[in-house]
């Protein structure tokens, strides 16, 4: 630098475009969001050659159906299929792959094909805030409900109250949640009846139209109830574990003892000096949870026939409905990598020592 | 525990800033008690700085956190801590949560070991100073941070860029300097420095010193120096405490400790420190370890490590009596320790002719 100010002073007041592009794509954010971009682009690609590979397209499945439950001979299945859907699969699959990238870069995901006429995009509108609700909820109470035990536990390590919480956590995050989703349905709901586990499948009663009355909200929520205990009680003892330990350590840091001779008041210790800290890494982990939420309902919402988006994508892999899949996969890869883009983001933003280390 | 002529003397200074009466603290562990500290009497002078000194594992630490009670819950302390600012005293063993709280920082300040990690790295270094000034109770936000300012100023830092910065932003040496600065916010009255340089380079640590000791020449804090090193000691202690396995084994003033140990264990430490002027033979060190402290041994606790012990030293323990005015030692044979010290400053005062 110094020697280029001495030989062509005019240079330093307006960088090149060498220069420029350089400190362009050196930002953290553009880095980011470049690769996002290029990890979105392989999962889609990957998705759409994968799901071709599967055995049996959408017209043999329908076929096979019309087979076994109409009794139709084959010949006459097929060509009742072909009519119905208008599919070309004889088109090299190089062609359709590019066709299916250019509709999709102006927001088009085709039509689906065992819907004939309804939009991919239509169908996921549909069902996806359905989702979002139900593991939202579970979500945000599980995680309020983890960091908080999380602290105490580790505030009051060793005792009962630790012991206790801690089996329950262990048990929470070793055992898989569509087991626990079967023991709530069989225990609770069949055996005990605690709650009507027929009437609450689906998302809504019959009759009930969406819009901001309190009858709608209230159903909404007698349909979700149980799965989001389950999302909550499940996913409690993950952000139980981990808080306790990140708490731990922090409890040990100097800077807790000091703050202590400080004579700091114990509730701004508790949240400013261990709390924030210890919260500090699991935020992170939060980030990426929200972009599970679109995809770690699959078998929950089958059990409890709660339609969300999870239930559609089981349903549309079953039928080979390709750009049904292939929508909803986009969403999925879509959400996940948002939420790593969003964790990369926030944590450089919550903790100063990030921030200043990629600004080198 | 057995009255004496030390313990009394201690008991009656009444008009100590800080005094402390037979302390004594275990830790409970699953291998039983450790006696971290046993009998422990002391009385701080106003103004006056001390210097407690010893090996790792003396228990100094321990007597530190213990004056402000920052001791690990299974910890237990006994005895009598008092403490008297403006005529009125307190028995800081017997305060309450939040009046132990008010204490901690505003009477009684402890500067930690490991500056480098003595900050909460989320908060700018001004936010710090004000969570503690409003724990104290101030509500003046400009009138805190004038005063910060000003510390921040008085310990040599560019105030202003300090006081906004993240403590990562910071070198170990200006961490240090900070958590003094902050030490003085409040205007406690005693000052406890635990090994306030151990963790520094050279050139910091020299800066820290030369810091300390304006701090005691211009400020007149109390203030009580945990250090194992000597030479440190030396410079910036009125008196020097010497602890060897949980108990005070000599005190007196620093010339006398330095020039005329009456204590073998403070001998050896001072022998243990190589001179400018002296060759490296005179160097030795203490032979043998800290004494455990789950099978204490019997007698005076120095009898494995000492050249002079005795069958006495073995069997009984030695208080702390007088060997010169305002100079105590807790040994059977110290006027044979007097002796060798003697001859060793004549074969010194010989070698530097």
């Amino acid at each position: 630098m110094a020697t280029t100010a001495v030989t062509r002073p005019s240079a330093e007041a307006a960088p090149t475009l060498r220069q420029r592009l350089r400190a362009f794509f050196g930002n953290y954010v553009v880095r980011k969001i470049l690769k996002a971009l290029i990890t979105t682009w392989a999962v889609t690609t990957f998705t759409f050659f994968l799901i071709r590979l599967l055995p049996g397209n959408p017209i043999e499945q329908f076929v096979n159906q019309l087979i076994v439950t109409y009794g139709i001979p084959y010949n006459e299945a097929q060509d009742q299929a072909s009519a119905l859907f208008a599919i070309d699969f004889d088109r090299p699959i190089g062609l359709q792959y590019l066709d299916y990238v250019r509709n999709l870069l102006r927001g088009d995901m085709g039509m689906s094909i065992l819907s004939p006429g309804t939009p991919v995009t239509d169908i996921i509108k549909t069902w996806l805030p359905w989702t979002i609700f139900s593991v939202g909820t579970g979500l945000i109470l599980s995680f309020i409900s983890g960091v908080v035990l999380g602290l105490l536990m580790a505030y009051r390590r060793d005792s009962l109250f630790d012991h206790i919480l801690t089996l329950y956590a262990s048990i929470m995050t070793s055992v898989p949640n569509y087991l626990i989703a079967i023991i709530v349905i069989v225990f609770f709901g069949v055996q005990l009846e605690w709650f009507p586990i027929a009437e609450m499948r689906g998302v809504l009663s019959p009759g009930i139209e969406p819009g901001l009355s309190w009858t709608f909200i209230k159903d909404a929520i007698f349909h979700a109830s149980v799965p989001v205990i389950v999302y909550t009680i499940t996913g409690m003892g993950g952000w139980m574990l981990t808080m306790k330990s990140s708490t731990i350590g922090v409890l040990e840091e100097d800077y807790v003892t000091i703050s202590r001779a400080k004579g700091l008041k114990d509730s701004r210790i508790l949240t400013s000096y261990v709390g924030r800290n210890a919260s500090l890494p699991i935020f992170t982990q939060l980030a990426i949870a929200i972009g599970f939420v679109v995809g770690g309902s699959v078998i929950i919402e089958s059990l409890f026939q709660y339609r969300g988006i999870g239930f559609t994508l089981l349903q549309s892999v079953q039928r080979r409905d390709y750009t049904l899949m292939q929508g909803v996969f986009l969403m999925l890869t879509f959400s996940v990598i948002f939420a790593n883009l969003l964790a990369d983001i926030l944590y450089s933003w919550i903790d100063p020592r990030i921030r200043l280390e990629d600004q080198g | 525990m057995a009255q004496n002529d030390y313990s009394n003397m201690i008991a009656a200074d009444v008009d100590a800033p800080l005094r402390l009466e037979d302390i004594s603290i275990y830790y409970k562990t699953a291998k039983g008690r450790v006696q971290a500290v046993r009998g422990v009497n002391l009385a701080l002078k106003a103004g006056e700085s001390l210097a407690l000194i010893g090996e790792s594992g003396s228990g100094k630490t321990t007597l530190g956190l213990g004056i402000v009670r920052l001791l690990v819950k299974t910890a237990v302390i006994q005895g009598s801590i008092t403490y008297r600012r403006d005529q009125k005293e307190v028995e800081v063993l017997d305060l309450a949560p939040e009046a132990l709280r008010q204490f901690r920082w505003q009477q009684c300040a402890m500067v930690f070991q490991s500056a480098l990690n003595a900050f909460n790295p989320v908060l700018r270094v001004w936010e710090q100073i004000w969570d503690t000034a409003k724990a104290h109770g101030w509500r003046d936000k400009e009138a805190v941070r004038k005063q910060a300012l000003d510390l921040l100023n008085f310990v040599q830092l560019d105030a202003d860029r300090v006081i906004n910065a993240y403590p990562h932003e910071l070198s170990g040496g200006m961490r240090q300097r900070v958590l003094i600065a902050m030490s003085l916010l409040l205007n406690p009255q005693v000052l406890i420095l635990d090994e306030p340089t151990t963790a520094l380079d050279i050139l910091t640590q020299r800066t820290i010193i030369t810091l300390l000791r304006r701090l005691k020449e211009e400020k007149n804090f109390t203030m009580i120096f945990i250090s194992h090193d000597l030479a440190i000691a030396a410079e910036l202690a009125d008196r020097i405490a010497t602890m060897y396995g949980g108990r005070l084994v000599e005190v007196g003033p620093t010339d006398q400790l330095f020039y005329s140990p009456r204590h073998p264990y403070t001998l050896g430490l001072i022998r243990a420190v190589p001179t400018v002027t002296g060759g490296f033979e005179e160097l030795s060190s203490i032979p043998g370890s800290p004494p455990d402290f789950i099978n204490m041994p019997s007698g005076c606790k120095f009898h494995p490590r000492c050249a002079f012990a005795t069958e006495k030293c073995s069997q009984e323990e030695p208080d702390l009596e007088p060997v010169s005015n305002g100079h105590y030692a807790a040994c059977w044979h110290w006027r044979e320790v007097k002796v060798e010290v003697d001859r060793w400053n004549e074969v010194r005062a010989a070698a530097a002719n």
